[in-house]
């Protein structure tokens, strides 16, 4: 929760002591009893009638039914009929779990979304935004017609892009299992039924991963950076492939500070041709 | 020896590289071989594509497996190598990815095998231990590790998951594949039990001879409810005849006229009488044929499965599982003469540690078990959709990373064990060397177990007779002595057994055969 800076009473200042948040003018309380989110403090070591839950995990967007599922579990100590009879339990409601068949094509396109960012590497907090995407995207009815697998890659292009983490489209397509066109009907049907707020995408995103890739040291990745907004301030970069320009900027920094990589080298990082990375080269070499 | 010596001594003992030295070559061998030793065990992946008509099987074959140093991704998608103290303070997980050849093959049964794709994968992120050989900071000077911002000082041997230092307790357990006599009280009276806890691949079965008391002997293995008389299950094996089972139990007297008793009330004569029998009590209720089916696979598979050895044929693999079995009859009877005493399970010989990497092989198998199954779901759900299957496509590579690191994180360990990780006592420095070179009886701590907590003798040298917490742990938990010393389980059995053969053991399977011609040859 979000303390306000200034008492909601008498607008006077608020002091913070270590459990309460006090009005200094009139004494209102304005919050109290805050919640701990460190980690447990007890210790529970082999104690199994004292498990150490609480509560379940917390509610989920990345799970079709949030994360609020109930599961018959497996006991020992049943034996024969009740055993046979929970067996038969167990297969019904997991029939039962899934509703529709959109509720089935959403857990495919979760399932989808979930290894693409673990490929990627991002964080879950990605993978929620990617999983409500695509919820919002089946609602809007933008699958009909089209595949599930394009929707789950297109949203996990969309969040990357929207959060400044931008992978580019061919990457993602690689990883995926929807092909390049599935994938970009899909983006271009969100882009335009849900209004995506991305705008143009900022070469920089790309430098510190192709930095990597070519293993350049930050140095050369700092000196990149300034020749992108070197770009920018003469409007070169507008209307170029942005993959092209970062690694075109890489590529001049690197050979300005005698640090060897081919252009073919930095072009195939960035996906682009090496007539591409030229073209940013000439503009910067020429200035 | 001169006092100088014995410090150099016990300073050597107290050096860096000693203290956790235990944990360090448990990992170290889980990395270098238990890992691939896991997924050779799993060879391949099956799916139920195949099933339907017109439409040939798929299956993965599993390769290679490898770990490569640890290393984190950025979200800008860079990724870099990772030192222990970043992991610390950002709290993030010290692990390194886990790379493994797989191949999508189909066909087989009207059209040829085809190999679709063969691929290295990245299939998960395996914990990595703080000063393994693995670690990013292995063979790091003092000062390269202080220029990194690591203590030379820190003994490593515990990993770092979320940015928290969790140590795994190595466990002590009772010895697996070796007999126990021992007594045991049913109905008030007195009986005899021979028990075996057999243990192959991470499958452990317990067996039991009991002599009941009329006398009778009855074995009860898993798979099977109640227990089924000793004569039956031996002939099943295939040790026929009357004579042949009283002799290979014991020649002595005494036994030999317990042994004649229990052949009297035998309900069976033949083996395949006994299949039968054994088919009624696995099966009761069910048709014939596959009754006699389902008693050879328990047989197979559920009876004493530490007899198994890849190589060796069932049959002979069968007929000393009967020798095994008389084994523990006669441990019995000799109970029940007096001829032994009842076995000891505090003594230190009938123990054996589970360290670091016996516990990270137990999880790995496990996850990979689930990696598996979402593998086989992914390439049904691809199949079905007409997708092209290839294998970065199928591979989840969350699902083993998760299935690593939350027991890790929690201590709840696969197989119900909770407390298998702790939190390393950083108090103070003491407190970390002790916290890594503690271990921990299984035993519950709500019950008196007096003898399990009592000091034992063959603790001498082994564990510290005094350093042990007060209160309900007291004697569960204990500490290694100084100059403990752990030996390791033999990597190859198979050159254990032909070493054994070529001194003159007869009768090992899988070995026996080749080497007898041989030293007669020599003879």
């Amino acid at each position: 929760m979000q303390h306000p800076h200034r008492c909601p009473e008498c607008d006077g200042t608020i002091r913070e002591t270590d459990t309460e948040h006090v009005c200094a003018d009139c004494g209102l309380v304005v919050t109290d009893a805050p919640i701990d989110h460190g980690p447990e403090w007890r210790t529970f070591s082999d104690d199994p009638d004292h498990a150490p839950e609480r509560t379940g995990a917390p509610l989920t967007r990345s799970r079709h039914d949030r994360g609020l599922s109930t599961e018959i579990g497996y006991s020992a100590r049943l034996t024969g009929r009740k055993r046979r009879k929970f067996a038969r339990l167990r297969r019904q409601h997991k029939r039962a779990t899934i509703p529709s068949k959109a509720d089935y094509n959403r857990i495919y396109g979760f399932t989808e979304i979930r290894r693409l960012i673990g490929t990627f590497g991002i964080g879950t907090g990605l993978r929620d935004q990617a999983c409500t995407l695509f919820a919002s995207a089946q609602t809007a009815g933008l699958l009909h017609g089209r595949t599930i697998e394009g929707f789950a890659a297109a949203g996990v292009y969309a969040t990357c892009r929207t959060n400044g983490v931008t992978r580019t489209l061919d990457e993602i397509a690689a990883a995926a299992r929807a092909t390049r066109p599935e994938l970009t009907t899909a983006y271009d049907a969100m882009n335009r039924d849900l209004g995506l707020p991305t705008g143009p995408i900022d070469p920089r995103e790309y430098l510190p991963r192709y930095a990597d890739a070519l293993s350049l040291p930050a140095r050369i990745e700092r000196q990149a950076r300034e020749l992108v907004a070197a770009l920018e301030t003469d409007g070169l970069v507008a209307g170029r492939n942005p993959s092209g320009v970062a690694a075109g900027c890489l590529y001049t920094a690197a050979t300005e500070t005698d640090h060897a990589v081919t252009q073919s080298a930095a072009a195939a990082v960035a996906d682009v041709t090496p007539v591409t990375l030229r073209a940013t080269y000439q503009n910067l070499t020429d200035a | 020896m001169l006092q100088e010596d014995k410090r150099e001594l016990s300073e050597s003992y107290f050096s860096k590289e000693r203290l956790a030295e235990h944990h360090f070559r448990s990992y170290n061998a889980f990395l270098e071989h238990g890992m691939q030793d896991v997924v050779t065990e799993k060879e391949r992946i099956e799916t139920d594509i195949g099933d339907k008509e017109d439409e040939e099987p798929v299956w993965v074959e599993l390769g290679d497996v490898r770990a490569v140093t640890p290393r984190v991704r950025e979200a800008d998608g860079s990724e870099e190598l990772l030192y222990p103290q970043e992991a610390r303070l950002r709290n993030i997980t010290y692990s390194a990815p886990v790379f493994m050849e797989m191949s999508i093959v189909r066909g087989g049964e009207e059209e040829e095998e085809r190999v679709l794709d063969t691929t290295e994968t990245k299939v998960g992120r395996m914990p990595i231990m703080v000063g393994s050989d693995k670690c990013n900071i292995s063979g790091f000077s003092d000062e390269e590790l202080i220029e990194i911002g690591e203590d030379p000082a820190d003994p490593g041997g515990y990993f770092i998951i979320n940015g928290s230092e969790r140590v795994l307790m190595t466990s002590e357990d009772l010895a697996p594949n070796k007999i126990l006599a021992e007594y045991d009280s049913k109905y008030g009276d007195e009986i005899q039990v021979a028990k075996t806890f057999s243990q192959r691949r991470g499958y452990r079965a317990l067996v039991l001879v009991e002599r009941n008391r009329e006398g009778l002997l009855e074995v009860s293995f898993p798979s099977v409810s109640g227990s089924i008389s000793f004569v039956t299950l031996v002939r099943a094996l295939g040790l026929e005849s009357d004579e042949e089972i009283v002799h290979r139990v014991s020649e002595d007297p005494e036994i030999v006229k317990f042994m004649l008793e229990n052949l009297e009330e035998a309900d069976v004569q033949t083996q395949e009488e006994a299949i039968e029998d054994l088919g009624q009590r696995v099966a009761s209720g069910q048709g014939k044929n596959y009754q006699l089916k389902r008693a050879n696979y328990v047989i197979d598979r559920y009876l004493l499965p530490h007899l198994h050895e890849d190589g060796v044929e069932e049959e002979e693999t069968r007929i000393n599982k009967a020798y095994y079995l008389c084994r523990m009859a006669e441990a019995c009877f000799e109970l029940a003469l007096g001829r032994r005493e009842a076995d000891d399970k505090d003594h230190y010989a009938n123990k054996r540690l589970k360290v670091s990497g016996d516990l990270m092989k137990d999880l790995f198998r496990t996850a990979l078990n689930k990696l598996a199954r979402d593998v086989k779901y992914q390439l049904e759900r691809a199949n079905m959709r007409n997708r092209e299957l290839t294998v970065n496509t199928v591979v989840r590579s969350d699902v083993l990373t998760e299935r690593l690191e939350h027991p890790i994180a929690t201590g709840n360990w696969v197989g119900g064990r909770s407390g298998v990780s702790q939190l390393v006592d950083r108090t103070d420095f003491m407190g970390v060397l002790s916290h890594l070179r503690r271990l921990r009886s299984p035993l519950s701590r709500s019950q008196p177990h007096f003898e399990a907590r009592d000091l034992h003798a063959t603790q001498w040298g082994r564990i510290c007779p005094s350093e042990t917490p007060e209160g309900p742990n007291c004697g569960l938990v204990k500490n290694f002595a100084q100059a403990m010393e752990l030996s390791q389980d033999v990597d190859d059995e198979r050159d254990l057994k032909q070493e054994l053969s070529s001194m003159g053991v007869e009768g090992i399977p899988g070995i026996s055969m080749e080497t007898t011609s041989t030293t007669s040859a020599d003879d």
